[in-house]
């Protein structure tokens, strides 16, 4: 018993000590900026992303030091942190959550001729705060027994009375769901969406719950026949380790919306530098490197995103899905219109 | 040496008190011996004369220094009092030598100390053992011995007995007496038995409900007590009543409380008893024997019942009864 | 009395100052710093009310209280309801009888303490859903027209309950073992039979302690955010999160937890007031323990269904379903980084395991030694952060040491020197998050094996002239060692399984299990969760086994 205490004690000292000592070097770190480092505030916890760092800094030799959390959080954080944060780039999910980044001064604009030019007019912000690094669409996955796609056109046809009990979707918690909505009160203005809203809560198959991948089973199961999903978790099922996944995602058919009109909802991963980024010069090269030619392959080879690099093809399962065209909305509005959307999906019962 | 004066202490901000205006003094090499019954105050006393709790009101001085008053508290360890506690209190996971040895600790032959202590109550060669190991007696004992090491100038047994057999019990109480006495400090004996008190003590403390009623040597306290309470302490005692006054004839004033111990109450007076004043005829109801004596529950001709003890085994269904006016207790209240 | 007017004199306000000013010591300053560092975050919180709700609540009173409220209240009914069936019948039968494998199965029915809620939460959905594990045996056996959803408010309630029900089922068995032998006894002389003596005296008598253990599994419900927002039930705290970061109102998130800590605090002040009311059960515990009963042979197997099936649902099957995706995920989870990160986790669970019950320590003995009575009181205040949620703590932790810090930093730019962040961002914060959040943890267990010491020892030592310090070190720890020792392991559990404030708090380069598995399943990688999800689970169950066998030996 004795020798146990001790050994727990001992340990914990150790522990303690080492990681006081890290503290020590972290501050050290700070003081000196000797050593070259860009502190990454990221919400992309995807595992290729690591594989991107670490490329990063073997060819630059500029460390990446990273904090995973959700972009909301990290938003407070950087807010509550103030001049003296150490963030570097703020990297997010979607371009809502950077324009909000943005309108609470937490961005800076940037000259950089690379992302000028790599990055399109309209999925980058116009003061240069932010730039998106990569693509995702949010489509429509049907059931290839139940659905024909001549039956679908637009995400506002959803609405109609023939999807009745029959449309499956997630949480409105969830930012893609928040980004579409702010999309559709940018398109179509704010009565619209609220019918919208309304139009699709009637139609839902059941109550709101689980992730995208959830939908797709859903649909597959048979709980409803649409299912409103973002396109790079269908392309993680179809490589799924789980052989029962692929097989599920294979049953479904992907139907990109609005082809005729304004063009399908896209969103961006992207990133953006802190207003008060202690390694400027080194955030911006960490940023310019996530739309190079190799990062952007990664990005579409290991987590199925479109890439942003026109030169990088996407990866073979989202190519089979074949071109379409985009929404150019402004990326800005997503962001603007956000908490207007969190409302009416609130005032509708989209839970 | 020690002197208490006016000491109050309550648990609920006044409501109740568990100790109110008590004020005494105790001589250097006195035994003391504290009476009540539980809940009267006894406990918290000592717990404020050990600094284990702090007075409301008053003060206590030893040896002249104030060691806790409102404006000054002596913290526990500076006041060099030994407390030996009703349930031992050793502490389990020291042997116990080193039990002896735990208030000693800064003296020079601590050892030597602690084993005579040890030879001094008769366990010196229980030393390696733990207190688990020892009987109810013999932790007693061990307390004892480590309260008395570090000589203290005022040692309290709060209820050190109550714990053990009656057998036990006597034994142990004059053993630990004459351990005591040999040592020649001052105690502070607190206990709900009489019989306990009476044996060991020079002068005895009567509390009831917080207050001190009494405070006397110990014969004094049979022959003169100062309320019925302390006089049915040490002994039956019957209050003599109007209905008693009247069956036995005996006037008596009107302002004070009157009563009688069932002891002093004669059975079948012959004429050597004649000084039995007052006299009244009763039947007996019930006769217990108890060994040498017999009990008699008895009805007086006013309808009063009362007990009293005889040695005549062969008592008649009515008798008569009586007492002398010398062995009337006079109270105030 | 010849002094009556002194008792008036004794309660006046010069007295009572003349009192304070003697009984005030160091003790009570030091017991009152802790308390009010332990409460800066609740007090931070506090004061943030005052600045009004957002511009949203009005919006959130009309759309999404009511919800709120409704869910929360079917939660906690719901739950009591299971966890109360689970633990209590668990635990008697445990200590009661004698049945196949009983030994085994009473440690293993503590092990889903050992996996956290949110976790058990993605593996039932996993088992459940489509191309699930139910579902594929199912389609073995031509059934698969059966399909059970357990991704709702109901589904919830039962993986919060299994995965809960062991903090009733522990207070409930120690109840059993300790107390229960004599009355036992006293009811079988009186010829009351077995199912009548449990109803009508054991079940009354055991209420405090399983009240005790329900009050801690409802706070845990009430707190939980993962499970509940993949299952999609929105509650307090879930509406927390989204006042907080979708309608981006800090104050109306605050007004959130506000209510909800009210609702917590109404359940402590029920579980005091109910102790209160049965003060009957004797606190000195009984050497002699409960005899088991041996029945026949169909019963036993009856007995051991009965037990069986929650350590069956709360460990077996969810650990299985996890084992399952992690032989699916292994060649991609697992690294010499993932390794790392394991034991960074153990390292920071320990570290503040020790931390926390260092103040809980302090906190327990200052205020016995303070001889301010009403300062034993204030003390309880530092235990309050258990109930609030961990999102919560966290901001509630960064207003204040962010001003610190920046003031820091301004003081030492005068110096010249250039730091970063001293507490935000570092081990620090975390550690001071951990310890307000978990002191409750940590004080239960120390405070109520100090309680069992009898006062008379400690004042025998300080009688003896040995000062509290020193009594602390030679009499009082020694003998409250199993209690410290069990609170160094719930807190380290409690501290691997933590998530929302460690999110927030943790430092660079600094990864828990727990937000490792958190990350892979928000991002609906939930098969990549399975490996850090077990590390977990097998890093805590270690302790969870030793702690049993503490609980045993007292």
């Amino acid at each position: 018993m004795k020798k146990i205490l001790i050994a727990v004690v001992t340990f914990s000292l150790l522990t303690a000590c080492g990681s006081n000592n890290e503290e020590k070097d972290n501050s050290n770190v700070q003081e000196t900026q000797k050593e070259q480092v860009v502190n990454v505030y990221t919400h992309r916890h995807y595992e290729p992303d690591q594989d991107i760092f670490k490329m990063f800094e073997e060819q630059t030799g500029i460390k990446v030091k990273v904090i995973n959390a959700s972009a909301d959080e990290l938003i407070q954080k950087m807010k509550m942190e103030g001049k003296q944060s150490p963030a570097d780039v703020l990297i997010t999910v979607d371009a809502g959550r950077l324009s909000r980044a943005k309108d609470q001064g937490l961005l800076q604009s940037i000259q950089s001729e690379i992302l000028e030019k790599t990055v399109p007019s309209h999925l980058q912000d116009v003061d240069n705060q932010w730039f998106g690094l990569t693509k995702r669409a949010r489509i429509i996955a049907y059931s290839l027994d139940r659905v024909k796609p001549e039956e679908l056109s637009t995400y506002e046809e959803l609405v109609s009375n023939k999807w009745k009990g029959k449309i499956l979707v997630r949480s409105s918690s969830n930012i893609y769901n928040q980004s579409l909505m702010a999309s559709i009160i940018a398109n179509d203005g704010e009565e619209i969406a609220k019918k919208w809203a309304k139009g699709i809560v009637a139609n839902m198959a059941r109550s709101p719950k689980g992730s995208d991948r959830d939908q797709v089973k859903a649909v597959v199961a048979g709980e409803g026949d649409l299912a409103i999903v973002n396109s790079y978790y269908i392309g993680k099922m179809l490589n799924s380790p789980d052989a029962e996944e692929v097989a599920t995602a294979k049953k479904i058919g992907l139907f990109f919306p609005n082809q005729e009109g304004r063009g399908t909802h896209i969103n961006v991963s992207g990133a953006g530098v802190a207003k008060y980024a202690p390694n400027k010069e080194n955030a911006i090269r960490f940023i310019e490197f996530l739309v190079s030619q190799d990062a952007q392959q990664i990005f579409t080879d290991a987590n199925y995103e479109y890439p942003i690099l026109e030169s990088v093809a996407p990866t073979n399962d989202i190519k089979a899905w074949g071109d379409f065209k985009e929404d150019t909305l402004g990326l800005n509005k997503l962001g603007e219109n956000n908490k207007k959307a969190v409302l009416i999906f609130d005032e509708a019962g989209w839970k | 040496m020690l002197a208490i004066h006016s000491l109050s202490k309550s648990f609920d901000k006044g409501k109740n008190y568990a100790l109110e205006n008590v004020t005494f003094d105790l001589k250097e090499g006195d035994v003391c011996a504290i009476v009540g019954e539980s809940g009267s105050g006894k406990t918290t006393l000592v717990r404020l004369i050990a600094g284990l709790e702090r007075p409301d009101h008053g003060s206590i001085a030893l040896d002249g220094n104030i060691i806790a008053s409102l404006d000054k508290f002596v913290q526990p360890e500076k006041r060099k009092i030994g407390l030996v506690f009703q349930e031992y209190a050793l502490f389990p996971h020291l042997t116990i030598l080193e039990n002896v040895l735990y208030g000693i600790s800064k003296l020079k032959n601590k050892k030597i100390r602690a084993q005579e202590m040890l030879d001094l109550v008769g366990l010196s060669e229980m030393g390696k053992r733990y207190p688990h190991q020892l009987s109810g007696g013999q932790q007693q004992r061990v307390a004892l011995a480590r309260a008395l090491a570090p000589e203290p100038t005022l040692l309290i047994l709060d209820e050190p007995f109550s714990n053990l057999d009656a057998m036990l019990r006597m034994q142990l109480r004059n053993e630990i007496f004459d351990i005591i006495k040999k040592t020649g400090v001052t105690v502070l004996f607190v206990t709900h038995d009489t019989q306990d008190a009476l044996s060991v003590a020079d002068e005895i403390l009567i509390l009831q409900n917080g207050k001190v009623v009494q405070k006397d040597a110990a014969a004094n306290l049979y022959v003169k007590p100062n309320t019925l309470y302390v006089a049915s302490l040490f002994g039956n005692t019957i209050q003599i009543n109007k209905n008693l006054q009247t069956a036995f004839r005996c006037p008596l004033k009107e302002d004070c409380c009157h009563a009688i111990r069932n002891e002093k109450i004669k059975v079948n007076p012959t004429a050597v008893d004649s000084d039995c004043e007052y006299i009244t005829n009763a039947t007996v109801i019930k006769k217990i024997v108890l060994g040498d004596s017999i009990q008699l529950l008895l009805k007086l001709e006013t309808g009063e019942q009362l007990t009293v003890m005889t040695q005549d085994k062969n008592v008649a269904d009515t008798i008569t009864i009586g007492f002398n006016s010398k062995d009337i207790l006079e109270f105030n209240d | 009395m010849k002094q009556a007017g002194s008792n008036r004199e004794t309660f006046s306000l010069k007295s009572r100052l003349k009192r304070f000013k003697r009984d005030s010591n160091r003790w009570s300053v030091f017991t009152l710093a802790i308390v009010i560092f332990l409460a800066l975050p609740i007090i931070f919180i506090g004061v943030e009310l005052f600045s009004g709700p957002g511009e949203t609540w009005s919006h959130i009173v009309k759309y999404l209280l009511p919800e709120y409220i409704w869910n929360s209240l079917y939660l906690v009914l719901f739950c009591s309801i299971l966890v109360l069936v689970l633990g209590v019948s668990s635990a008697w039968f445990v200590s009661r009888f004698n049945f196949p494998m009983r030994k085994q199965l009473e440690w293993l029915l503590i092990l889903p303490l050992a996996i956290p809620s949110y976790i058990v939460g993605y593996a039932y959905a996993g088992i459940f859903d489509y191309g699930g594990s139910l579902d594929l045996i199912f389609r073995q056996l031509n059934l698969d027209f059966i399909r059970i959803d357990i991704m709702n408010r109901a589904g919830l309630a039962f993986v919060l309950s299994i995965s809960l029900f062991p903090y009733v089922y522990v207070s409930a068995r120690a109840f059993f073992l300790n107390q229960a032998n004599n009355l036992l006894e006293a009811s079988k002389m009186l010829g009351v039979g077995e199912r009548k003596t449990f109803f009508k005296l054991m079940l009354p008598l055991a209420r405090p302690a399983i009240v005790a253990g329900l009050v801690l599994v409802l706070m845990e419900v009430l707190n939980d955010y993962g499970a509940a927002k993949y299952y999609g039930v929105n509650t307090f705290t879930t509406g927390i999160f989204r006042s907080w970061f979708s309608l981006e109102e800090p104050e109306t998130a605050v007004y959130l937890s506000a209510l909800l800590i009210i609702i917590i605090f109404a359940l402590i002040l029920f579980e005091k007031w109910q102790v209160r009311k049965i003060k009957f059960t004797s606190s000195k515990s009984n050497s002699t323990q409960i005899q088991r009963k041996t029945t026949t042979k169909s019963l036993k197997w009856l007995i051991f269904l009965v037990v069986f099936l929650p350590v069956l649902l709360g460990f077996i099957l969810p650990v299985l379903q996890l084992i399952y995706w992690a032989t699916l995920t292994a060649s991609t989870v697992f690294d010499v980084q993932f390794l790392l990160i394991s034991l960074q986790s153990f390292g920071i669970a320990i570290t503040s395991a020790i931390i926390t019950v260092f103040f809980a320590l302090l906190l327990i003995f200052f205020s016995k030694w303070s001889a301010l009575r009403f300062i034993k009181n204030v003390s309880r205040v530092g235990v309050l952060g258990y109930a609030i949620p961990g999102a919560v703590i966290a901001i509630g932790i960064m207003i204040p040491t962010l001003a610190l810090d920046k003031w820091l930093i301004n003081v030492l730019a005068n110096f010249g020197i250039d730091s970063g962040f001293i507490i935000n961002g570092t081990l620090i914060a975390l550690f001071y998050a951990y310890a307000v959040r978990f002191l409750a943890v940590a004080y239960n267990p120390i405070d109520s094996t100090a309680l069992k010491v009898d006062n008379s020892i400690p004042d025998s030592s300080k009688v003896l002239g040995v000062g509290n310090l020193k009594t602390f070190f030679k009499i009082e720890f020694p003998l409250i060692k199993t209690g410290v020792f069990s609170a160094v392991i719930l807190v380290f559990i409690d501290v691997m399984k933590e998530l929302p404030l460690t999110l927030i708090l943790k430092p660079y380069h600094i990864d828990t299990l727990a937000v490792k598995a958190y990350e892979y399943a928000s991002d609906e990688m939930v098969m990549e969760a399975a490996i850090p999800s077990l590390f977990i689970i097998f890093t805590a169950m270690i302790p969870v086994i030793f702690l049993n066998k503490l609980l045993i030996k007292k």
